[in-house]
């Protein structure tokens, strides 16, 4: 109990430290293992999609089935990347708040940034539905695997995001998300920024180059 | 001295940084920004025969686009902008390299050679 009670008072010393004094890394970079591990991994990741996209634009042209032009439907696909644009501004708003130690903000950001992450993925369920009924399957063509594969790999990645979102949104509401852990915020906002940098090269490569 | 919105956050209290990081007005300005870029992408769809876009040119107006949003979103919002050179680094290291072999691989299927592809 006497542990307890230490342990909570400690947590909360290091809180009241935390908007005057960062945790200082015992590393040789002087940058946390964790944040190193995630640019690490969004650099792997770069080889992921690189690979995705560039497949992508070997099967482009079909030689069967409905082909890009006729079942893109630009003006709504417009709205879902503007919807997960913001999302990165509301990320980092949340990034923002933590660091000053407002945790309600917090909250009100990362909640925000889950939901335009979901409205994302209805948009992007509502298109692959349209195309499936327009008679553009997975087995289609070599370009239907390639756009399904590209994109549903990219919609994999922001249900991941939002998953992780929500479970900080609850972390937070338990009271285990204080200051000095703005990091983890921190960490979950990069995969959440490059999550949308992969949307702006697909959209643009995908979407609008003729 | 407790921050606001508005005070950059010092770089004495920020994980490895070498600069402050950027408030929240700089974060809404870069979105507007971003916003607007994405407008006139729309547009080159919406109005294919502007004199700006016509012809292959889009092809340039759009990689350029991209590049300008891609760029901002990872100096501002991932903030490698203020971070350890360390990070831009490793970020870059794969970026580079995954052009580099997936440009391979396009050249190697001859996808940039006119009536090669399909």
């Amino acid at each position: 109990m006497a542990s307890a009670v230490q342990t909570h008072e400690s947590v909360a010393a290091a809180d009241a430290h935390a908007a005057h004094a960062h945790i200082d890394h015992d590393t040789n970079t002087g940058i946390s293992n964790t944040k190193l591990g995630m640019w690490l991994f969004l650099a792997s990741e770069c080889l992921l999609f690189g690979g995705l996209i560039t497949t992508y634009l070997l099967y482009k042209h079909p030689l069967e089935g409905p082909t890009p032009k006729q079942i893109f439907d630009i003006p709504f696909t417009s709205t879902s990347s503007f919807v997960l644009l913001m999302s990165s501004l509301t990320m980092v708003l949340a990034v923002s708040a933590i660091e000053r130690g407002d945790h309600q903000r917090l909250r009100i950001w990362l909640g925000a940034t889950a939901l335009l992450g979901a409205t994302f993925i209805s948009g992007q369920i509502y298109e692959f539905t349209a195309f499936v009924r327009e008679g553009l399957g997975f087995t289609t063509s070599r370009f239907s695997s390639a756009f399904y594969t590209l994109t549903g790999f990219h919609g994999v990645h922001v249900t991941v995001g939002i998953i992780m979102l929500v479970s900080l949104v609850l972390l937070s509401l338990r009271g285990k998300l204080p200051e000095h852990r703005s990091e983890t915020v921190e960490i979950i906002g990069l995969y959440w920024h490059f999550v949308d940098v992969v949307w702006i090269f697909i959209f643009a490569v995908v979407y609008l180059i003729p | 001295m407790a921050l606001t919105s508005h005070d950059p956050i010092p770089t004495s209290e920020l994980d490895g940084a070498v600069r402050d990081y950027s408030r929240d007005k700089v974060y809404v300005l870069t979105a507007l920004f971003l916003g607007l870029v994405t407008v006139v992408e729309i547009l080159t769809y919406a109005f294919p025969d502007f004199p700006a876009w016509s012809g292959n040119l889009v092809i340039a107006v759009l990689m350029i686009l991209m590049a300008v949003k891609f760029f901002t979103v990872v100096y501002i919002f991932m903030h490698l902008r203020f971070d350890k050179p360390l990070l831009s680094w490793v970020f870059w290291s794969g970026l580079v390299l995954a052009a580099c072999v997936y440009m391979v691989m396009l050249c190697t299927f001859r996808i940039f050679w006119p009536g090669q592809h399909g």
